[in-house]
């Protein structure tokens, strides 16, 4: 699905992100951990063409994402607040996004209704703009609107963080399920090794850009995780 | 903490932007303007006095400068409400570190007595001081006058601060000022016989520079007191807040692709506090040919009457286009990572700008009062706005990467000016060329000839539009990186 040919990003002289290669098939949950700075947020926004990367490329499903638009209406992402428009409510966010990803109202309503207990009442029916709901509520109309369209590639940031208990373990059950059910490729990164663990196939860890593990999840792999980072 | 930590805090925001770099020509037209203020200044205060004494030999020139003078001061305020950059300080980082918030609030407002603003009239006001001594005129005299239009001026910095972040004042101060206009224009009372007269005693009583030192000092007060009152980040405090309903607005459904974008920038303007502004803002200039239009003066110089029939319709395409992609700043990756074409997003936002110059159209009607000529040229002036300065508008856009805070609350710390010198030079062109256009073949031929000039070239616009969306969008896409990257820039 997604193929990394000798990608790197320097900003200046710093080499932020340096990946000779990198496969991700189809359907596969991919996790992404590493420290501060080990260059996950940069990876992704080369993801999304957010930023230009200083040699090499990315192809997502036969598209490179740098020289055509095309990968758009198959992918979708969560990154930060920046991805919510603060003066919409939930509801018109969520159609908005519908709209742009050629989704009905009805359909739009139909995946928000299996949500409704990820939402745990705070999003919908709230009145309220994004801008006024918290950083963790926001964050759960960011999640839930990257899942609209049936996206083929969705990319999420950190999910974990700033949810609370109850919302981080649906949240892993909602991207198990994902990856169960559907040939959705899900790329999450996470500070958590636990999270992390439970719900990716695949983890590969950066270190200074550079990726310098990638483990098939098994039962070892949290100890080994939790080795290495404590080295 | 002292102030000096403050400077040195600034001058690295300011040299670390990223908007640093890019402006260097325009900051080197805007030096090349102030050097031409400051040497017209000069020698308009050198020359003045025996102007005056050759124009009326009967008068002594101080009385004459003395009564003028709040027409002076008028003019001052007038251009400071507009292009006076006030401060804008990230106070968050300060509000836990052990720094007396006095001391945050007296280094911002000491920063605002800095302006170029405060310091050209000087440029007038002591050269005209020098010559009045060479003649001879009493010094203690002459240096009372001289320090109380100092005062002045410094008062005129802070008031400027007062209306420019607070609505009560504005509102208070314009409907003053408009109060003693019509007062004096239906000859029931005249204010500025009595100004002179004030402005008079400043000179011949030499301690009445009390007054202005006294009207700083209150002024000052004000603005302490009302900076020191938005100390507070407002969002996190706030709790009560209105439930809103959500809206579809289905009748845009007609647009097809464009629909969905049309919807959300209606919603931008309506609930953030920005766009509403400037909505208010262009919905004035609909009356901006009324300043025009009664005057004799422009009745023999059509070329401005155009200029004034452009801004009429195009007072919302101006005002609000020229912050085109900044308007999304706080989403722009969303849009950038959505599936959504630059071209689609620039169409919809050309739609827009035509859907506001109609309206503004319609509502011109009233104009068919100062005849038809007048009613055809702004007829022409909105067929130039759709066809020609709407793409203007878009191409600058591009070249404008300042993010926006759409909903700004914590009005005293932010920028919540409509525009800055920079967007004002941009906007040059687009309010010369209609001039420009109409007044060529009006001298050569006809005053209709340049009407159907001004209307033509905007129909030709109109034509290329798909040639002209191609070409912006060309420029979008190549500055896509810049511009996120620069609306990811945090205040």
């Amino acid at each position: 699905m997604i193929r990394v040919e000798n990608l790197s990003k320097k900003y200046n002289q710093d080499e932020v992100l340096h990946i000779e290669h990198l496969e991700i098939p189809k359907g596969q949950s991919f996790g992404l951990v590493g420290n501060n700075g080990a260059g996950k947020t940069t990876f992704f926004s080369l993801l999304l063409d957010l930023i230009q990367p200083t040699t090499g490329h990315i192809v997502s499903n036969t598209i490179r994402i740098d020289a055509s638009e095309d990968w758009k209406p198959f992918t979708a992402a969560f990154i930060d607040e920046s991805f919510l428009i603060g003066y919409l409510t939930a509801e018109e966010y969520f159609y908005f996004i519908g709209e742009l990803r050629g989704q009905s109202k009805t359909a739009v309503d139909a995946l928000l209704a299996e949500f409704e207990d990820f939402f745990q009442d705070e999003i919908l029916q709230k009145k309220k703009y994004l801008r006024d709901l918290s950083k963790g509520n926001q964050k759960k109309v960011g999640i839930i609107a990257a899942l609209i369209g049936q996206p083929d590639v969705v990319i999420l940031d950190e999910p974990f963080a700033n949810l609370d208990p109850t919302t981080q373990i649906r949240l892993k059950k909602i991207i198990k399920d994902l990856d169960e059910n559907t040939e959705t490729t899900i790329l999450i990164s996470s500070h958590d090794l636990i999270h992390v663990t439970e719900v990716c196939e695949r983890i590969v860890v950066l270190d200074k850009g550079e990726p310098v593990k990638d483990i098939q999840t098994s039962q070892a792999t949290l100890e080994e995780l939790e080795a290495y980072f404590n080295k | 903490m002292r102030y000096s930590q403050f400077l040195s805090f600034e001058w690295k925001q300011f040299k670390r932007s990223s908007s640093f770099q890019k402006g260097i020509g325009i900051k080197i037209v805007l030096l090349l303007a102030a050097l031409y203020f400051i040497a017209a200044f000069t020698s308009l205060g050198l020359v003045a006095y025996y102007l005056i004494q050759k124009s009326f030999p009967q008068l002594d020139p101080i009385v004459v400068v003395n009564n003028y003078l709040i027409f002076w001061f008028l003019l001052d305020l007038t251009y400071r409400f507009f292009l006076q950059q006030l401060p804008v300080m990230n106070i968050k980082p300060f509000m836990l570190v052990p720094v007396k918030r006095s001391t945050i609030i007296h280094y911002l407002l000491a920063k605002t007595s800095w302006s170029f603003f405060n310091w050209l009239p000087l440029f007038f006001f002591i050269p005209f001081a020098i010559i009045l001594l060479v003649e001879a005129y009493p010094l203690i005299q002459v240096m009372g006058w001289l320090v109380a239009m100092i005062l002045f001026t410094l008062s005129l910095n802070y008031l400027n601060f007062l209306i420019n972040k607070n609505n009560t004042y504005f509102y208070g101060l314009v409907s003053i000022i408009f109060s003693f206009a019509a007062l004096r224009y239906f000859n029931i009372y005249d204010i500025t016989v009595l100004a002179g007269e004030f402005f008079n005693k400043m000179y011949s009583l030499w301690y009445a520079f009390l007054i202005p030192l006294l009207l700083l000092v209150l002024l000052y007060r004000r603005n302490y007191a009302f900076v020191r009152k938005s100390f507070y980040l407002d969002d996190a405090i706030r709790k009560e807040k209105k439930l809103v309903k959500t809206q579809e607005f289905s009748f845009l459904n007609r647009f097809g692709k464009m629909a969905p974008f049309l919807k959300n920038d209606l919603k931008l303007i309506l609930r953030n506090a920005r766009p509403k502004q400037v909505l208010f803002m262009s919905f004035l200039f609909l009356f901006y040919g009324l300043i025009f239009y009664t005057q004799e003066t422009y009745s023999d110089s059509p070329a401005f009457l155009v200029f004034a029939s452009v801004f009429i319709t195009g007072g919302f395409l101006l005002s609000y286009g020229q912050l085109v992609p900044s308007w999304d700043s706080e989403y722009y990756k969303l849009l950038m990572s959505q599936n959504i074409p630059y071209r689609q997003y620039l169409e919809s936002k050309w739609y827009l700008m035509l859907v506001a110059v109609i309206i503004s159209f319609i509502l011109a009607t009233p104009y068919i009062y100062f005849g038809w000529d007048i009613y055809a040229m702004i007829a022409a002036g909105a067929i130039f706005n759709i066809g020609l300065n709407s793409f203007i508008t878009l191409f600058g856009g591009a070249l404008n990467r300042v993010p926006v805070e759409l909903n700004v609350k914590a009005k005293a710390f932010g920028n919540t000016q409509g525009f800055n010198p920079t967007q004002l030079l941009i906007a040059l062109p687009k309010m010369l060329g209609p001039m420009l256009i109409f007044y060529i073949p009006y001298k050569l031929i006809n005053f209709n000839a340049g009407l159907l000039a001004l209307a033509l070239s905007g129909l030709i616009g109109l034509m290329l539009k798909s040639f002209f969306l191609n070409k912006i969008e060309s420029i979008y896409q190549k500055g896509k990186y810049k511009t996120i990257a620069a609306f990811n820039e945090k205040k």
